[in-house]
């Protein structure tokens, strides 16, 4: 008779694909075999995994065609099962297996265009955190403005690709032209955010791209103004801050010290 | 304070659930019952939809101003070896506390092992040891939560060879050990009873009736295994006439209980759940009266 704890490891086991074995030897087969009774469970478990993952990534699923998919999302449960019951949490690794898997090597912008649709889905779900007043800054004295470091909303995410990611997921959204996308029409620095009840994305310019991601990192002002006049040198940081305070994207701000 | 179907609403008593059947909120119907507001007794969710920010609690939100909510956990997993997922629990009693639901349950089943969460109800075997871990997850969830929890019987395609208790005897000395309450899911009986070769009407007579604060309906599918009829609950169709027999047998022994109509593969248009729950409604009616607030 097995131990809870070694009969739960036993059927982890036999659900992520591994060996059913020790986990039938405990089941009685009342005219079914163990085996077949445990595979119901584990059928479950990998259609209903694999449904919350092209829920997150239905463009994926277009590109590579629904079979592909649940292959590559069978592959992935099994080496990365959800560790929280949150599903709308699941598939962060999604895009980094991708890019490791090898059917998937002659589609080098595949992992890009996942990790776009996870940005996405991880926008819609981000906890709300209301912006900062931006009539607050005026208390910052000018000595110290600086040393500012901001907190970003927290659906705010962004993403760099030499693909053109952007316009491939546009090309794949229902009741789209279906035009073909030109791979080799450039890259794409992007933002991601939420905006009321939807998800959105756009295109920054690489001084407003090297801003935003540094203050996201929690840079100071200054460093982070550096790295945009170090992209463009006739970056505007006065209207690039004042864009951002009227888009209500900083949740806090402090001076470092 | 006592709430009827069709009656007065108010939006921030979280009283007891009316006796009346309601339905599982699905995310297709949200847009329509909250633009329609549909005489709804009341509707059950899955707290783990609505453990992030953005439009989806925001819709739970509007829906909880018109409606009682039941918070139906899937994901405590009670019966895992080992602590219970403290970040879960807090994120459950921290929805709990801005939803004010009218009631909360979760399931004699385990879904985590070795940090992998396995997305479904896992069968458990019955045993001392068994019960002891339950019992203690059920007794921090209620602590955690301040409140009473429902614990409701999964449906089961095995059995292990080293149970030595009944289910519904399990079930009862669950109740014997937390105080928690029961929610008695009719098609689970069916399908457990038909895959494990047992009796339904004498499962449901061995439940504690005075613990049951909830009964849920739902569609199953007949599947062929290797030749051998295996029930599958896959709540993908309309209650099984078999499962209205027994669902009419559970309200003569448990009086008139809240009861709710699960629908989620295949999902229909509002309607046609609204008129299960008619359905419901109906037997309900003729069911003996249970004491005010029982389950509450």
């Amino acid at each position: 008779m097995a131990a809870l704890r070694e009969l739960q490891a036993a059927i982890g086991t036999a659900m992520l694909g591994g060996d059913a074995g020790a986990a039938a030897r405990e089941i009685e087969p009342d005219g079914l075999a163990p085996e077949a009774r445990l595979e119901i469970y584990r059928h479950h478990i990998l259609t209903t995994l694999t449904s919350a993952l092209e829920a997150t990534f239905p463009v994926i699923c277009r590109l590579v065609d629904r079979r592909f998919f649940a292959y590559a999302a069978d592959t992935y449960v099994r080496a990365h099962p959800p560790t929280g019951p949150c599903l709308f949490e699941y598939g962060d690794s999604f895009p980094d297996f991708l890019a490791a898997f090898p059917p998937c090597r002659d589609l080098a912008y595949l992992p890009d265009v996942a990790r776009l649709e996870w940005a996405l889905s991880a926008a819609l779900h981000a906890p709300d955190v209301d912006a900062v007043d931006p009539a607050r800054l005026a208390d910052v004295a000018a000595e110290d403005m600086p040393r500012l470091t901001f907190a970003v909303d927290r659906s705010v995410s962004f993403l760099a690709s030499p693909w053109p990611v952007e316009r491939i997921w546009r090309a794949n959204q229902d009741g789209a032209a279906g035009d073909p996308v030109d791979l080799a029409s450039g890259g794409v620095r992007l933002e991601v955010r939420r905006a009321g009840d939807v998800a959105t994305v756009r295109s920054l310019a690489a001084g407003d791209y090297a801003l935003r991601t540094a203050l996201a990192r929690g840079n100071t002002l200054e460093d982070a103004a550096a790295a945009a006049l170090g992209v463009d040198p006739h970056f505007d940081l006065t209207a690039a801050l004042h864009a951002m305070l009227d888009e209500r994207i900083f949740t806090s701000f402090a001076v470092s010290t | 304070m006592t709430m009827h179907a069709g009656g007065l609403r108010s939006p921030h008593v979280a009283g007891p659930l009316p006796a009346a059947c309601g339905i599982g909120l699905r995310a297709p119907h949200v847009a329509e019952i909250l633009a329609s507001t549909p005489a709804l007794p009341w509707v059950e969710v899955h707290p783990e939809n609505y453990m992030g920010g953005g439009p989806a609690i925001a819709q739970l939100e509007a829906v909880r101003r018109d409606y009682p909510v039941s918070l139906h956990g899937v994901g405590l997993s009670l019966g895992s070896d080992g602590a219970l997922d403290a970040r879960h629990l807090a994120r459950l009693r921290a929805l709990a506390d801005r939803i004010e639901p009218c009631l909360v349950s979760e399931h004699l089943s385990w879904s985590i092992a070795g940090g992998a969460y396995l997305n479904h109800l896992l069968p458990l075997p019955y045993t001392e040891e068994t019960l002891a871990v339950v019992a203690e997850h059920v007794g921090r969830a209620q602590d955690a939560l301040g409140r009473r929890i429902l614990i409701e019987n999964p449906s089961s395609y095995l059995r292990f060879r080293h149970s030595t208790i009944g289910e519904p005897e399990l079930l009862a000395a669950l109740v014997g050990l937390t105080g928690c309450g029961l929610l008695c899911d009719v098609n689970n009986i069916f399908v457990t009873a038909h895959n494990l070769g047992i009796d339904p009407v004498a499962y449901l007579d061995a439940l504690p009736a005075d613990a049951v604060g909830e009964i849920h309906l739902a569609g199953h599918a007949v599947n062929d295994a290797d030749g051998h009829v295996i029930l599958i609950d896959d709540h993908g169709s309309p209650v099984a006439a078999p499962v209205w027999a027994l669902y009419a047998h559970a309200l003569g022994r448990f009086g008139a209980v809240p009861t709710l109509i699960e629908w989620d593969t295949d999902i229909p248009e509002l309607g046609i759940l609204m008129a299960e729950a008619a359905a419901a409604d109906r037997l309900i009616a003729a069911a003996p009266e249970t004491r005010d607030g029982r389950a509450a």
